[in-house]
Parts: C-alpha cells; structure tokens; sequence
C-alpha cells in the first residue's frame, strides 16, 4: 500500500507537533531488531477502549507493524489508563487522548482506527472515518439499525478503504462445522440452525448524577436521551439488565451480540456470506416460536429451532460431493493480523463489512420479524420490506441531535 | 385492563418496572387486524402527548407511535418539535411515519424551531429522502455551520438531481460526500453525463487523496461501457 514515505512524513511531523520536547528519532523510530521503520508502520488509534475496545488494543499494539498514537473514549479513565499502556509500550509518553471521535479521526497521521464503542456509535463513526480516509477495524455487531450496514459499506467502497468486521470466532470457533460443511463429506448442505438470545428491551432504569469521570451526552450520542445509570452503560458481557448490552437504545442483545458471532459462524459454513435471506418465517413447534430464514439458493438458516443444537448443519448424508478450499485470514495474527495485513496490501479482509454486515441483516430480521410476531418478506436489492409498511417502520431509527449518517 | 395501563403510564417516570405498560405493548400486536382497536389505541396514546406527564412516559409514546402512528398523531407530535427535551423522540415517531402529513410536518418545523433541532429535523427529513424540501435545505447549506452540514448530509441522502445541484456550489465539506452519495444515484439511474460532472468537480489536485481516489473511479465507472 501507499503508506512508505508518505506515512513515515506524517507520524513525524505529527509527533513533533503532539509534544512540547524536540523530537528524537529514536532507535524504535528507525526500526531495527525486527521492528519495521516508522514508514513501514501502520499509524493506529482506538476509539472506545472499554472491554472489547481494551483487548483489540493491546492485539494491535502487540504487532511490530503497528504505532499506535491516539485513544478516544468518554471516560477519563479509561482513557488514562489506556495512555498508560500504549506509553508503557513505546517507553514514552506520545500517546494522544481525545474524548470526542471526531479528533483523532481528523488526525491525517493516522492510517487505521479500531472502533469498540458501543453499537448504537458503530455506523457514524466507521462512515466518518472512511470519508477521512482511514481504514477500520470495527467490533461486531457492525450496525444497531438495517439502514446503517450498506451505508457502512458504501462508504468503504467509495473511499476505497479496508474495513473490517470484528468477530474472531467466526473462524476460530467454528472451524468443525465449517471444515465438515466445505469438505463435502456433508453432502449438500441444506439447512444449519444457531440458538442464540435474548434480545434487548427497553430500558426504564432510575437516573442519577452522571460522575465527572464520563462525557455522558457524548456516551448516548445518537441515541435517546436518558438519564444516566452505571447499568445503562456498563460494558459487561451479559444482557441480563446491568449491561448496555440489554437495552434497545444500544444493542440488539444477544441475537446482535453473540448473534454476530453464531450466525456469521453458520453463514460460512452454509456459504451464504455473500447473500441476505429474502423471507423470515415465523413459526412455533410445540408452544415455541423460533424462525426460518430463507436464502435465494434455497438454503436455509433457522433460529432456536426446538431439537436443533447450535450450528447444528444438515446435508445429504448419502451424498458425497467435491471439497472446497475454506477462506481464512491473511498475513498473521488472526484477525487482527489480517486486518492489518489487508491496510498493506488493499486486498478486502476476511470479515470485509460487506460479509458482517450480511451478517448482522440476519439478527436484525430476526428481531423485527420476533417484535411483530409475524413472517417478512426481505428484499435485499432494495434493502426493504416489499409492500410492508410496517415492518419497513423499522429500517432505522431517528438519531438524536446532531448526529447523522 | 388498557384503561388502567393508560393511568399507569401517566405517572410513569425513570425507575419504573416497564413491564406495569405491557398491555399497550401486546395492543400493537392485537390490534394489527382492528382497524377501530388500532384508531382508539393511537389515539389514547397521541391525547398523553398533550398531557402534563413525566418526560419518560412522552418518551414511550413516540417510541410507540413510531409503529402505530399515522396522520391523526402527527399534529400533536409536530407541537413537541421544538421542544428541546422531546423533539427527538417527537422525530422518533415523525420519520417513520410514511405519510406526506409527517413529512410537512417536519418541513413546516424548520422556522419554528432551534438550530439544535433543525439539525435533527433536517436529518429526518434526509433520512425520509423528502424531495419536497430540496430547495429548503439547499438555502441552508450558507447557513451556520451545524446547519450547513446537516443540510449537506440530507441532500446527499434525498440523491436527486435537485438536490445534486444544490449541492454544487457548496464549500462545506460535507457536501463533497454528499455529492459522491448523489453521483452514484444518478449513475445508478444512468444519469451519466450528470455523475460524471459531479465527480469531475471533486477529482481536482486541492482535494485530499481518498477523495480524489473516489472521483476518479467514479468517472471510469461513468465512462465505462454499458
């Protein structure tokens, strides 16, 4: 890619602006011991550094072929404790500190972001980094509303930047069922079902006085005002209620967040990354209501089928049919090492947005089609509900002012 | 039962169990076949709009009406507009009712509100892709900066060749990825002669590299044989 010469001129001269003391090429700068130059580096910042956001920073920061400059989050704390890891890293005190977003977005030193935020922020941000010409690392669930993914992936393309999608589980965990599912020994696969939930609700939890510690306008962001409470905007995993995870507003709940996971696991394995379902039924067997989706080759994608374990594949078992060679990452270090092995070489990583956001259709579809209670037609072309004005209600939600896509 | 959850609600407020209000949660369901059910069950809804009520329970409401909404609702959801507690989930509701009385609604908002809620107002009606307010926004885009953005981003969301034009002149920066949103439109139209003045416009040395990357591949895709 074109960071060379370029990218080297940029981290220096920003460096020099960022600190008060003359800068020094240091030994780290001019690379070494099998450390690559600063010019041969992939300039990085993490926007939402909380739990996730902490993991796929120290993921990044790990790699010789990353400098990471720059944190935003809307905690104070986090962000200095954040600082002081990066620092640690680099054996100086260059890392840069932003509360809002739109700063270290504005940076033109900076090549890469990885984004953690909760997912209601995950649309405007990875659209406004794309328009500044960075290449993005965004967690999973991709998108809060159906009308965020092809805008995500739009801008992408546009501006001819890498972006990523975020679950590494996709390959990692699942690579039984995917290796049976390509290696033919399944025969044609027909159908694979994924149990996973709840989904979120809405979210009444008694206000009190945000502390100084958070920004929390800039915490709900798009989202609805409501008053603050540590359970509203916990990062923890569980969406039992003391978590953003459980709340409408902020997530899709576990049929987004581990949704994200299980459903792109069994996409690939069934092959239809590429394509969205274009009907969701609803359907109830014995008191329980669980969902077909239905894909244009005529597979199927059930969810919480009543007898079906997770990511529990049917084929042809009689059948015996050619092997295909499975995807995988690029360049090393999972995930992490094929997202930044994509900024190199511009080739589409392998959770490119376009696939996650495919992904991340199927939960939300599955969770209008549960809200309302009925089956839905999907047209994916279009991105509508055909001849369904109710259900096409529920494409997107108003974004608090001033945020926009 | 409802008319005793309709009590409920106009005492509800931040800390309160919102199961006490799903009997109006399972009406939405209930009534999708009654007609009569459903006109009463906005309506009910749309008369606490009005009421002297907790923000959270005015908050539920267009969180409801927001699937339920139609004509009748709109007016009482238009007076929160300029409200700068409620006129975002008064919005909640608006932009996805799809009748053009919600659309005038929030057309006829814009001189009657706040610059903070014009910005979500014109977003609203970007996100509508409301044609009819092409020529409003397109006299924002010299407006103060908040408005001029937000004016920008909805232009390019409505994708006309209207909108395009008003576009053109801008020196907003916002406006540059909005007018890529309108080229791919218009290409997707087969409007080339008109995308490919577009991104001949942005494909100019002063712009940054990633957008004189865009304009470039717009104009091969514009060229490119059918």
């Amino acid at each position: 890619m074109g960071q060379s010469t370029t990218t080297r001129r940029r981290f220096l001269k920003t460096a020099s602006v960022a600190v008060a003391a003359p800068y020094v090429i240091t030994s780290t700068a001019l690379g070494g011991d099998g450390i690559p130059p600063a010019s041969d580096r992939i300039v990085m910042g993490g926007i939402g550094i909380g739990n996730m956001g902490r993991g796929d920073q120290g993921n990044f920061l790990g790699r010789k072929d990353v400098q990471y400059v720059a944190v935003s989050d809307v905690r104070r704390g986090v962000r200095e404790k954040s600082k002081g890891k990066v620092d640690a890293k680099y054996k100086n005190s260059d890392c840069q500190l932003y509360n809002d977003f739109r700063e270290l977005i504005a940076r033109d030193d900076i090549d890469a972001v990885h984004i953690a935020t909760p997912d209601h922020w995950h649309a405007i941000m990875v659209i406004e980094a794309c328009r500044a010409g960075k290449d993005v690392y965004c967690q999973k669930p991709e998108s809060r509303t159906l009308r965020e993914g092809p805008l995500m992936v739009a801008a992408a393309r546009r501006y001819s930047r890498v972006v990523s999608g975020g679950s590494q589980r996709v390959l990692q965990d699942y690579r039984k069922v995917v290796n049976s599912c390509w290696g033919g020994e399944m025969g044609t696969i027909k159908s694979i079902n994924v149990n996973v939930g709840p989904l979120s609700k809405e979210c009444n939890l008694p206000g009190s006085d945000a502390p100084d510690d958070i920004d929390w306008d800039l915490w709900l962001g798009p989202a609805p005002w409501a008053p603050y409470n540590a359970a509203r905007c916990s990062g923890s995993f569980s969406t039992s209620g003391n978590s953003w995870r459980s709340y409408i507003d902020y997530s899709g709940g576990g049929m987004t967040d581990w949704g994200a996971h299980h459903f792109g696991g069994a996409t690939f394995a069934i092959d239809v990354r590429e394509l969205q379902p274009t009907e969701v039924v609803y359907e109830e067997e014995g008191g329980k209501n669980y969902l077909t989706f239905r894909y244009p080759n005529g597979k199927l994608l059930y969810h919480n089928k009543p007898g079906r374990g997770n990511l529990s594949a049917e084929g042809t078992p009689d059948e015996t049919i050619d092997a295909k060679p499975v995807p995988t990452y690029k360049g090393t270090g999972g995930i992490y090492g094929d997202f930044i092995e994509c900024v190199k070489t511009r080739e589409r990583p392998f959770r490119d947005i376009e696939l996650a956001v495919n992904t991340v259709t199927v939960a939300h579809l599955g969770i209008i089609a549960y809200t309302l209670q009925r089956s839905l037609k999907w047209d994916s072309e279009n991105q509508q509900f055909p001849g369904d004005e109710e259900a096409n209600r529920f494409l997107d939600r108003a974004r608090r002012e001033p945020w926009q896509l | 039962m409802l008319e005793q959850t309709f009590e409920a609600l106009k005492k509800y407020d931040w800390g309160q169990d919102p199961k006490v209000l799903k009997p109006i949660n399972d009406a939405l369901i209930s009534t999708r076949e009654d007609d009569a059910a459903r006109k009463q069950l906005e309506a009910s809804l749309t008369a606490i709009l009005t009421d002297n009520v907790p923000r959270a329970a005015k908050d539920f409401v267009c969180r409801k009406l927001r699937t339920i909404g139609t004509d009748h609702s709109v007016s009482a959801l238009a007076s929160l507009l300029a409200d700068k507690d409620l006129s975002h989930m008064a919005r909640y509701a608006l932009e996805r009712i799809p009748t053009s009385g919600a659309a005038k609604a929030l057309r006829d908002a814009l001189s009657n509100v706040g610059e903070a809620q014009q910005v979500g107002i014109i977003g609203s009606l970007g996100v509508r892709q409301d044609a009819d307010s092409v020529a409003i926004l397109g006299g924002m885009l010299e407006s103060s900066s908040p408005l001029s953005k937000a004016a920008a981003c909805a232009l390019g969301a409505i994708q006309t060749a209207a909108a395009a034009r008003a576009l053109a002149n801008s020196k907003h920066p916002a406006a540059i990825d909005a007018s890529f949103c309108c080229a791919e439109a218009l290409l997707a139209n087969g409007k080339r002669l008109d995308a490919l003045a577009i991104y001949s416009g942005l494909a100019g040395d002063e712009q940054p590299k990633q957008i004189r990357m865009a304009a470039t591949r717009g104009k091969l895709a514009c060229l490119a044989k059918k």
